[in-house]
């Protein structure tokens, strides 16, 4: 059933539901029916998802819930548990993303939903294809107000690749989306909160994982949705002829209009006329049962008693299954092959098509059984058309009717249903009821005692009806050498002697059409005498395609091989600039960038995205970014991909003390395609930004001065000194007392000092001179000191107060004599630099209507830097902080 | 004739570097070989279909990286395979010894029902042969795994390695794949002809059952 009728009624014009189907939602913990519309409109296409009531027929059924245009955002993946084999016969489960949003979709199993999904897709490479230029979608945005779901139409067809910035804030742009749209949620639309949940997740986890290695199996089976087996098919019929070749079959066809009566005499001498077991008996009757309850119910108990009549009346010398027995009304056929060929019979469907009363009664008309013998279709027909004499047209037109009525469903759903005429070879027998016409009653029985039946075959109806090509065009009829088989009187050899007196004609007939076809008998069988027709009976020898099994192999393996081939040639493929990157002399807060090319050497465009490793929380480490970290590049293209080093006070520490160095590894994975690794490496100069107070104030000399080995060892030694230690160490970082006293001497008047920023290129400068002491004075002005000695705070990694003693200083900020208290607590060198930047603070307090500062502003700035917590902070912990800051900006000051 | 029954699951090749990996399959997917050495860097792979026992298989082989620094990446693709073959070089007496790390790896790493081969490329280099047929048969069956001298270069024992492999997978997994199979069985047989001729189809049926 095509229910994309029912969705193309609520569409617009020029819009146009190209496939549908009936899908279900997977929700939390049950699933749901809905109705997907792949819908174009000037070759935009966007997923119309409906809920339905009943198989959808008309409009009124479907209820539109949700739009997914089909834009770059969009994504529909085959998911399947990746840990499991893959079976293809099971129902195919998609998760189609839009966006932020997400849902799972179980597909029926069959070639329509390969179909859809190859659709949907062909409909999203168009797209990608386009890109970067792309689609509008203004027609979707009518639907807005009918959609249950309002404000699933975001600007999102817009979205571009973020070429520089940091990639968080798409993610974060994302969450407002997605909650803004909460809002507007129906309650009976749980399934979408249950998907936002995991939309959140995701969200959450973008840069680590959205694309865990599991994905990427799923995504494989994605592009041939099965077309892989259609090919198959299609080849193999392409080739039929070189793994085939016919051998020939007997076929015994035989006819019987019985007139009502039940049997009374064995069939023997009609249907074991043969010297040979034939191989396969297609036997029909007519009128089989002329009373009401068989017109009415059409059932009736002569089905039985035929059948068993057949049975009984089948060739002794060979056994027999009955493969279809097919019945409208008083119209049977029965379908039996010799048991040795039962096994190449496949693909059997029987039909039925009335003509009789009102043009659809089966009183009149057709029963049909279609299917496959080895390699070749058949198709048996058996009909009963319209009586009387001069109702040759009527017979005409029923032939008709049931050729474009008679229509057989393919296994494939996705085929058009099979007509008679798509066989290779049709028989079609039965009471096909044409007269002799323009002859005499007593003139045509003269003819038929002296066996004059040419001339009386001249005057058959159905002859001259084929011969203008009225009927059966195509068909072919052997010689008729047998008197008419209608009408007798029951039970005797003698011609209808009632009042009517019939004129005796060939009603019943046999026909055929198909190539290698030779008919070795055609007979009337006077000896049965049972009703008020003789039974007919033909032989045919038919030539069928058979399989020779050995060569079917080798095409069909070659076929395999070619689409193996031909698939491996479509594996997404890149090729990279380089594969090792080296960043020299990495500096703290210094950026350094170097270019990776991608460049599309395979035959399909691709996605690549850096995907994260086992065990890790990102695709890489926290010094480095690729930008961008995913894309898209068309067949034949190129990317460019910018590698960024950058390292900040949170990756410093490390990168000095030596536990970690400058290398990763980068996974480039390509949808549905290979990974590539790119290794990562770089030398960092260790500087004093990053480093530990205890291991600067053991260090007399520049940091870059120093061995890598001792500044390893020195900062892992614990922040509190030994007494020997502070003997040869200085009481404060030499760093500290350069920055402060530049200060002290230059800066102390200075306007809106701590304030206003310094300049990068300065700040750099200043960070050099420090680090390798090629300078007696800093460089640069006061405000680029004075950040830099914010900065230096900032990086370092146990702030001036030590994380362990943060939670006291709050708890007793209040009170100034336990604050005063709990510095003497410090570490040594801590409690140095702590007193030594109050003492420099409360000096510039003294300053203050030069350089416009206030105790509250110090407070703020240098409490946030000194009092850091392990953690995140709130605002009711910051002031408490600067609380206790205070204490020591003030003290002296009155 | 063609059923409609398909099973697609996934091989690695694990070894040290240099040892023929992407030659095997090379050879075995294309019926190709090309003798300069490429170092993998990354994970790459293949499609083959197989028929097994009347079963279409579709087997998906992942080839990766056998350099030591890339062993911790490579580590994450081990769960999700069904087959793993375990390659040394008969050349190379350290790509044999390693195989003890690489199978202890995949042990760690890779599922329980994982089915394992031991293969001996370049078997065709006798000259220079470091590691005795002997040996390798002796270290698979310490390890219960099926072994296998293999060239590449002559095409020797390549397609008996990739099929020997697939069908351990096989049965290995073939409870599942028999329920499978009830469920999608479309013989025909007699007496369901008898029955009800042209309605035996399994998979018109189950989308019956469950889609109308």
């Amino acid at each position: 059933m095509d229910q994309s009728v029912a969705i193309q009624e609520t569409l617009e014009v020029g819009e146009n539901c190209l496939i549908a189907v009936q899908c279900l939602l997977l929700l939390k913990d049950c699933t749901e029916s809905r109705l997907l519309g792949l819908v174009e409109h000037s070759k935009e296409h966007a997923l119309f998802i409906f809920t339905h009531r009943r198989m959808a027929i008309t409009g009124n059924d479907v209820t539109l819930q949700k739009i997914l245009p089909i834009s770059y955002d969009f994504s529909v993946v085959e998911v399947s548990s990746p840990d499991e084999l893959s079976v293809v016969g099971a129902d195919t489960r998609v998760r189609v993303t839009f966006l932020n949003e997400e849902m799972e979709l179980k597909l029926p199993f069959g070639s329509h939903t390969r179909l859809f999904l190859t659709e949907v897709n062909r409909a999203w490479c168009d797209v990608c294809e386009q890109y970067p230029a792309s689609p509008k979608f203004t027609w979707l945005t009518k639907y807005q107000k009918t959609s249950k779901e309002p404000g699933l139409l975001t600007p999102s067809a817009t979205r571009k690749l973020k070429k520089k910035g940091k990639s968080h804030t798409t993610h974060t742009d994302n969450k407002h989306t997605s909650t803004s749209t909460e809002t507007t949620k129906g309650n009976r639309l749980n399934e979408s909160s249950h998907g936002r949940e995991k939309v959140e997740v995701r969200n959450e986890l973008v840069r680590s994982s959205q694309h865990t290695v599991s994905n990427k199996a799923q995504m494989l089976t994605m592009p041939q949705f099965g077309l892989r087996d259609n090919l198959v098919k299609c080849e193999l019929l392409k080739k039929e002829e070189t793994y085939t070749y016919i051998e020939n079959f007997t076929f015994f066809l035989g006819t019987y209009n019985v007139n009502g009566q039940t049997p009374k005499e064995s069939l023997q001498t009609w249907l074991a006329s043969t010297s040979q077991p034939p191989d396969l008996y297609c036997v029909g009757f007519q009128e089989l049962d002329l009373s009401k309850e068989a017109f009415i119910f059409n059932d009736t108990p002569k089905e039985q008693e035929w059948m068993k009549a057949v049975l009984d009346g089948l060739h002794p010398d060979a056994k027999y299954a009955l493969i279809k027995l097919v019945r409208l009304v008083g119209i049977m056929l029965l379908f039996y092959v010799k048991k040795e060929h039962a096994e190449f019979i496949s693909d059997v469907e029987a039909e039925t098509v009335g003509t009789g009363i009102m043009g659809r009664m089966g009183n009149k008309g057709a029963v049909a059984v279609s299917f496959k013998f080895h390699n070749s279709d058949i198709c048996m027909v058996n009909s009963h058309l319209a009586a009387h004499i001069e109702e040759y047209e009527r017979r005409n037109q029923d032939y008709r009717d049931i050729c474009s009525r008679m229509l057989f469903k393919q296994l494939d759903p996705t085929l058009p249903p099979l007509t008679i005429m798509k066989h290779n070879v049709v028989l079609w027998i039965g009471d096909l009821n044409y007269r002799i016409s323009d002859l005499e009653v007593d003139h045509v029985k003269n003819l038929i005692l002296k066996e004059d039946f040419e001339t009386l075959y001249n005057h058959d109806q159905l002859k001259r009806q084929m011969e203008e090509e009225a009927v059966f065009v195509g068909f072919v009829e052997g010689e008729i050498n047998f008197q008419p088989t209608y009408k007798y009187d029951t039970g005797s050899d003698e011609w209808d002697s009632s009042e009517k007196c019939r004129v005796p004609a060939w009603c019943d007939r046999i026909l055929w059409r198909g190539k290698n076809i030779t008919q070795l008998s055609y007979q009337s069988h006077m000896t049965v005498r049972n009703s008020d027709h003789k039974p007919v009976s033909s032989l045919l020898e038919i030539g069928i395609k058979v399989v020779n099994e050995a060569i079917y192999k080798k095409t069909f393996e070659d076929i395999v091989r070619t689409l193996d081939k031909l698939e491996n040639e479509c594996i997404p493929s890149v090729s990279l600039s380089e594969r090792e990157f080296h960043f020299n002399n990495v500096k703290f807060m210094q950026h350094q960038a170097h270019t990776l090319t991608l460049y599309n050497d395979g035959q399909v465009p691709c996605q690549f995205e850096f995907i994260q490793k086992l065990d890790e929380p990102a695709y890489c480490k926290p010094w480095l970014t690729a930008n961008p970290s995913k894309g898209f590049v068309a067949q034949g293209a190129s990317v460019d991909i910018e590698l960024e080093v950058f390292v900040n006070r949170s990756t410093a520490p490390e990168l000095n003390s030596g536990q970690q160095q400058l290398e990763d590894i980068l996974v480039l994975h390509l949808e549905r395609g290979k990974d590539y690794f790119v290794s990562i490496t770089g030398s960092y100069l260790p500087s004093c930004f990053g480093s530990s107070i205890h291991m600067l104030c053991q260090l007399r000399e520049p940091i870059q001065e120093m061995p890598l080995e001792t500044i390893h060892k020195l900062s892992l030694l614990p922040s509190e000194p030994n007494n020997t230690d502070t003997e040869k160490a200085l009481d404060i970082p030499k760093e500290i007392w350069m920055m402060v006293d530049h200060l002290y001497r230059n800066g102390c008047k200075q306007e809106d000092l701590f304030q206003q920023p310094g300049l990068r290129s300065e700040f750099e400068e200043i960070r050099d001179c420090l680090d390798t002491g090629s300078l007696d004075t800093l460089p640069g002005n006061n405000h680029s000191v004075a950040e830099a000695l914010l900065l230096f705070l900032d990086a370092l990694p146990e702030p001036v107060v030590p994380f362990s003693l943060y939670q006291q200083c709050l708890d007793y900020s209040y009170n100034s004599s336990q604050c005063k208290q709990i510095i003497s607590l410090l570490p040594h060198w801590h409690k140095n630099i702590f007193n030594y930047l109050t003492a420099f603070l409360r000096e510039l307090l003294k300053n203050s209507d030069h350089n416009r500062l206030d105790v509250n502003i110090l407070a703020t700035i240098f409490s946030a830097l000194m009092l850091r917590p392990p953690t995140k902070q709130d605002i009711l912990e910051k002031r408490k902080a600067k609380e206790f800051f205070q204490h020591f900006l003030v003290q002296e000051s009155h | 004739m063609a059923k409609q029954y398909d099973v697609l699951f996934r091989l690695l090749l694990l070894g040290d570097s240099g040892v023929g990996k992407t030659c095997l399959l090379c050879r075995f997917t294309d019926n190709a070989f090309h003798p300069s050495h490429i170092s993998t860097i990354g994970v790459d792979f293949k499609m083959k279909t197989l028929e097994i026992d009347g079963i279409k298989v579709r087997i998906q082989i992942w080839d990766t990286a056998g350099q030591e620094r890339y062993q911790t990446i490579t580590k994450q693709y081990y769960r999700r395979a069904q087959g793993i073959f375990l390659v040394y070089d008969i050349t190379s007496e350290r790509s044999f010894q390693h195989i003890m790390k690489w199978a202890s790896d995949v042990d760690e790493y890779a599922p329980d029902k994982v089915q394992k081969v031991l293969i001996g490329n370049k078997s065709d280099e006798e000259h220079k042969r470091q590691v005795a047929t002997e040996q390798g048969n002796k270290l698979a069956k310490a390890y219960g795994m099926d072994f296998f001298e293999t060239s590449a270069f002559t095409n020797h024992n390549i397609t008996e390695s990739f099929t020997r492999l697939a069908e351990l997978v096989l049965q290995a997994n073939k409870k599942d794949l028999d329920l499978l199979r009830v469920s999608i069985n479309d013989e025909v047989d007699l007496a369901a002809l008898e029955e009800e001729a042209g309605m035996c189809d399994g998979s018109s049926n189950t989308q019956k059952t469950c889609w109308c």
